[in-house]
């Protein structure tokens, strides 16, 4: 009770600090000078005036917001929850090169291995505090035990301290040239700029102030976790002067508040937005274009260029996957067409992949591809797995019955397999019986798995500094296990390669090998656009969802 | 209750009650749509090897498919045969309620026996029985099949096990009217052996209103099975369902009606000839309610 | 009385005693594990293990129930896994469209339902008892959630005259609020109506055969004084009896209907919270709804004894 009773007490404490820091603070005054203050007593007056309907912005977005830290998950909801409250050192601009966002001057020794870093002016925290080089210094501390960037960088470094208030300084053994570019990732988790006492807490400890220094702030009194949550303009942020580009520029807000509403229900979800009840979904259904394109006041518009690549991931642990051949005719087997077909219907947001490295980065290359390109060869298949020994093992495909595409993927997975005379067999449950199950190492009658099926953005698929997808180190790699110590020495020499082309070469050389082993297998490739009223314009096209610059047109 | 027990038991000392079943019935338009209902269903269900397509045949390149000759109510969302999986889909509703409401309405005559008759145990049987009805059926069958993952065994468990503690109430009063009747009393008093007493004057007083009960356990069953299945926990999505039907064709209510109403309509006609002959049987049970009509 | 009052007590206790037992195994045996849905789907197995080792969840399930025990009977329903917040603020904010919700259902399906009911049996046979029959065959029939995407269909998309999802604080004004909650009522009482009517239809009927009411028949009462004085008195008793019995029933229509409307209440709260495996929010739900049905049932008990002085205990 007394637990209870505290804990109620500090959250009241909490919000009505928040209240407070509504009022303009005594640094804000100081910084706008003498102009500023003359104005100072209108703009009650003002704003009662020159306000008309405060604009509010309704979304849906998929999947829940369920954990507040950045640093504890890799799920979208999350993402955006912090590219909306918190902000960046560096961000990548529309053509995925790093700008600098929060810092304002950064400098190389010249012997390439002293990076120092200047904050710019303007930057404080939804609390009222400065932002400070400490902040900075605590949460790449914290970040780089989670993100795989981070660990590489963090490997190379030999230090990383702060000068002054506003100047930290990273120290390296030897030079590492994509660091900036690590910096500035847009891979969950982004390194976000947290308050050092949030910073200090341990990587696996949730930090759930959400306070940060973004152009959002979050509204904790009206956060209602499951049903909807509230996220009022930071009237106080400076954004920088440069247009909006990419996740790079100045973070203008052109709204007052942006509700999230958890919409279950993807026809309710629809309905509602058809209703002017909401502004924006994020991820319609594919079956639901049409009624959407049909319908004046909404647009179908696609943020997320990249698209996500759909694939298995087979066992190399147990029979039958653990004998190449079995793996090499699942690639036979699989036709991509019609797994589109299904999970995307409208071909403008489908396509095939059969690269390694996705359909949109530099290192997508045809190596290897060619001996199963198009799969949707059921006898060669058979005759593969004949060789490879099959003799009427079961086959376990986990199914995850909450997330439609996986679902549906399941459903042709087992049929393509139960035509050519394997036993497959469904194991279905929802995601998270499935995120369990698929750590299993063992045997399938020991609850073990022969294939899961899930995406990964095209973008960072195969980057073999950042993916654990294409990662090949047998028990250590991700699910599957797949092992090629060939592929692993090849991947360990990518951080040095010094130029495009030097890994384009190495890119290809990868991806020869991964189709060898079959690391895993591809089922095609979706995009994903999203669908607003046409009175919610300039929606920043980045594959996180960014709320600033969009406006809303009244009326 | 105490009136229906009476006269059923001068029905059933009646010398040929299956005859005498039999006669009724078929004064009783009610039992026999419903029963006929539900028997054409279990006809159509069993046959469908015969006559129905592959309900399970995926082809991603005729998807969504209007009617046609060879697709009777077109296609799913992966070029299933919807009229295909409609009737297979009879199986496994029609599994799921009969199954459910025998496995009920047996664990409860069972159960609710003993409590009625055996006023030892009568106090902690019932809290029991409390326990398990005072948890929201839907609620107790997601949380019951997220136990084990989706399968038809769990479900039917799932659904049965809220269902028992109403037919153990049922029998359990039924058995403490009846124990208070002279006639056995004086059967106890006279020596006969406890379940010679439950053989012959019990249960045949429980009999009838537990068909009453069960046929609503049945209706409840599939109805049930179509809620779980809406909420995406019912029987495993490859097989054909109405409740699985309905949930996954959610989306295409606009552009492919049919893969919502041929379902639907299976749905609503099974547990309405199942609350039909509920009815039917409750009506000649009752010869009182007869009377008025 | 008094007595009897303090029997019932120590049974409600027991009942709910049980319900914990039950809720706890049930929901840890479970194979679903919430720290992997916390990391998200492309996390490491070493992120999932930090994140279980924090929770808790590698103590021995005996310890984590001694723990949950111990924290219950202190008033304490512990933290959402998920949120960080106290599972007591969570179901506070989302008891009000709940309880709206159901306690609108009841009165609608209560009203029209019990009135149907009288009309039907007083003239059984008749035209109001041909059309229950129909209705409730109908509302018996056909799943909530069909009747609930047909409505929004027709009344709301169609017209929009009214709002096709989502839920209005009693505070931003009664009307809004009620607005709101018209298509979510008339949905969930649809089968509601029908189940009450039915029940009421039925006691009346063995009421109305009853040798005191031709008695009273024959002695000259007037047939609506008979209908509504001596009739539904008697079949009061079995009708609250359905009524309180029937209440996790209507919690599971809450459960679809929230969903379908989009209604940030219990019935959603739960069903995300089993499929994130939350385990606080699921125990004390089920918990708090058990106590609620273990409530209404004694307080149905002791009503039987006020509207039937024949029963007593």
């Amino acid at each position: 009770m007394v637990a209870w009773f505290s804990a109620k007490a500090k959250k009241l404490a909490s919000n009505k600090k928040g209240e407070l820091n509504m009022s303009i603070s005594r640094r804000e005054i100081m910084k706008m000078g003498l102009a500023a203050g003359t104005a100072l007593s209108i703009p009650s007056i003002l704003r009662a005036q020159a306000a008309p309907a405060a604009k509010t912005v309704h979304m849906v977005i998929s999947g829940d917001l369920s954990v507040f830290d950045p640093i504890l998950t890799t799920t979208n909801p999350t993402a955006y929850h912090s590219l909306a409250i918190y902000d960046t050192l560096f961000s990548l601009d529309s053509k995925g090169i790093p700008q600098p966002q929060m810092v304002g001057n950064w400098g190389l020794s010249d012997d390439k291995k002293t990076y120092t870093f200047e904050l710019r002016d303007g930057l404080s925290f939804h609390d009222g505090s400065p932002v400070t080089a400490a902040d900075c210094v605590a949460s790449i501390r914290r970040w780089v035990q989670v993100h795989p960037g981070g660990q590489l960088l963090i490997e190379r470094a030999t230090d990383i301290s702060k000068k002054d208030d506003k100047t930290f300084t990273i120290t390296l053994k030897e030079p590492l040239g994509v660091l900036i570019d690590i910096l500035a990732t847009t891979t969950s988790p982004l390194l976000f700029i947290m308050r050092e006492n949030d910073a200090n807490r341990p990587a696996t400890e949730q930090v759930t102030s959400s306070i940060g220094s973004g152009p959002f702030k979050f509204n904790q009194a009206l956060a209602k976790p499951g049903a909807s949550f509230t996220y009022d303009k930071n009237e106080n942020y400076v954004p920088r002067n440069e247009p909006a580009d990419g996740y790079a520029g100045g973070k203008v807000v052109n709204v007052d508040r942006v509700i999230w509403d958890n919409i279950a229900d993807q026809q309710t979800a629809l309905a509602a937005l058809q209703g002017g009840e909401i502004d924006f979904v994020e991820a319609p259904p594919p079956d639901l274009f049409p009624v959407i394109e049909s319908d004046p006041n909404l647009e179908l518009q696609v943020l997320n260029k990249s698209g996500d690549v759909y694939f298995l991931r087979l066992n190399f642990l147990q029979k039958p996957f653990d004998n190449v051949k079995a793996r090499q005719a699942m690639l036979h087997l699989i036709d991509q067409e019609a797994f589109l077909q299904v999970m995307a219907p409208d071909p403008q947001y489908a396509r095939t992949v059969t690269s390694l490295f996705g359909n949109t980065t530099p290192y997508s290359n045809d190596e290897n591809t060619g001996w199963f390109k198009n799969g949707g060869d059921p006898e060669k298949a058979k005759q593969l797995f004949n060789e490879a020994g099959y003799a009427g093992e079961k086959v376990v495909i986990l199914q995850a019955t909450n997330i439609q595409k996986f679902n549906d993927a399941a459903l042709l997975v087992a049929s393509a397999l139960q035509k050519i005379g394997i036993n497959a067999e469904l194991a279905p449950s929802d995601w998270g019986g499935i995120g369990k199950r698929r750590t299993n190492k063992g045997p399938v009658e020991e609850g073990g798995w022969s294939i899961f099926i899930s995406n990964w953005p095209d973008q960072e698929i195969g980057d073999p500094l950042i993916s654990s997808f294409a990662l090949a180190n047998g028990e250590k790699a991700w699910y599957g296990w797949p092992q090629s110590d060939e592929y692993e020495a090849l991947r360990a020499t990518w951080a040095d390669a010094g130029s495009l082309e030097e890994r384009q070469a190495l890119a290809r050389k990868m991806q020869g090998i991964w189709w060898d082993f079959v690391g895993a297998v591809l089922l095609g490739e979706t995009i994903s656009p999203t669908a607003h009223r046409k009175a919610l314009t300039d929606l920043l096209e980045v594959p996180l969802m960014c709320m600033w610059n969009m406006q809303k047109v009244s009326g | 209750m105490a009136h229906i027990s009476d006269t059923l038991t001068s029905a059933a000392a009646g010398r040929q009650p299956v005859f005498r079943f039999v006669r009724v019935a078929r004064q009783r338009a009610l039992v026999l749509i419903g029963g006929g209902l539900l028997l054409l269903l279990i006809l159509l269900a069993l046959a469908a090897p015969f006559y129905a397509g592959d309900p399970r045949n995926i082809d991603p390149f005729v998807r969504l498919k209007p009617p046609s000759p060879e697709h009777w109510f077109g296609t799913d969302h992966l070029g299933r045969d919807v009229f295909a999986r409609a009737i297979y889909g009879a199986r496994i509703s029609l599994t799921v309620g009969l199954i459910s409401a025998l496995l009920a309405a047996g664990t409860g005559l069972l159960i609710g026996v003993v409590a009625g008759y055996l006023r030892k145990f009568d106090n902690i049987i019932m809290r029991i029985m409390d326990a398990l009805m005072s948890i929201p059926t839907i609620l107790l069958a997601i949380a019951l099949i997220s136990l084990t993952g989706p399968g038809i065994g769990i479900l039917i468990v799932a659904v049965a096990l809220p269902q028992t503690p109403s037919v153990t109430r049922l029998v359990r009063s039924v058995v403490l009217s009846v124990r208070e009747r002279s006639y056995v009393e004086a059967a106890v008093c006279g020596g006969a052996r406890l379940p010679k007493v439950l053989w012959r004057h019990v249960l045949p007083n429980t009999i009838p209103p537990l068909m009453v009960q069960s046929a609503i356990v049945c209706a409840d069953a599939i109805m049930t099975e179509a809620g779980l299945s809406f909420l995406g926990v019912g029987v495993p999505p490859e097989i054909p369902s109405w409740g699985n039907m309905i949930a996954s064709s959610r989306l295409y209510l606009a552009t492919a009606p049919l893969t919502i109403f041929a379902p639907g309509i299976f749905l609503a006609v099974t547990v309405l000839a199942v609350n039909l002959l509920g009815d039917g049987l409750r009506d000649l049970f009752d010869p009182r309610a007869k009377r008025r009509r | 009385m008094a007595f009897y009052l303090l029997r019932r007590m120590v049974s409600a206790i027991a009942v709910m005693a049980m319900v914990g037992v039950f809720v706890f195994l049930l929901i840890r045996l479970a194979p679903g594990d919430p720290a992997v849905v916390l990391a998200g789907p492309s996390a490491t197995e070493q992120m999932v293990a930090n994140i279980r080792e924090q929770l808790g969840l590698n103590d021995p399930l005996p310890i984590q129930f001694v723990h949950w025990m111990r924290d219950l009977l202190g008033g304490d329903f512990g933290t959402s896994i998920f949120s960080g917040r106290l599972v007591l603020d969570l179901l506070a904010q989302r008891l009000e469209p709940t309880l709206s919700l159901s306690l609108l259902t009841l009165a609608l399906s209560v009203t029209v339902g019990v009135s149907f009911g009288i009309l039907a049996a007083w003239r059984a046979g008749g035209l109001v008892d041909r059309l229950l029959l129909v209705f409730s065959a109908f509302g018996y029939s056909v799943p909530v959630f069909v009747i609930g995407y047909f409505l929004v269909y027709l009344l709301a998309i169609g017209t929009g005259w009214l709002p096709v999802q989502g839920y209005a604080p009693i505070g931003d004004g009664l009307s809004r609020w009620f607005v709101h909650l018209i298509l979510p009522t008339v949905t969930l009482s649809v089968p509601y109506i029908a189940f009450v009517a039915r029940i009421a239809r039925a006691s009346m009927l063995e009421v109305l055969t009853e040798d005191y009411m031709r008695t009273a028949a024959a002695k000259g009462a007037s047939s609506y004084a008979m209908l509504f004085h001596h009739a539904l008195k008697n079949a009061g008793v079995p009708i609250l009896t359905v009524i309180g019995l029937s209440f996790a029933y209507l919690i599971g229509g809450v459960v679809l209907t929230e969903t379908v409307y989009n209604i940030p209440g219990v019935g959603r709260l739960v069903v995300d919270a089993i499929n994130n495996r939350d385990y606080p929010i699921i125990q004390s739900v089920l918990i708090l709804t058990s106590g609620l049905y273990v409530l209404i049932n004694l307080a149905v008990d002791l009503a039987y004894t006020l509207i039937d002085p024949r029963i007593r205990y």
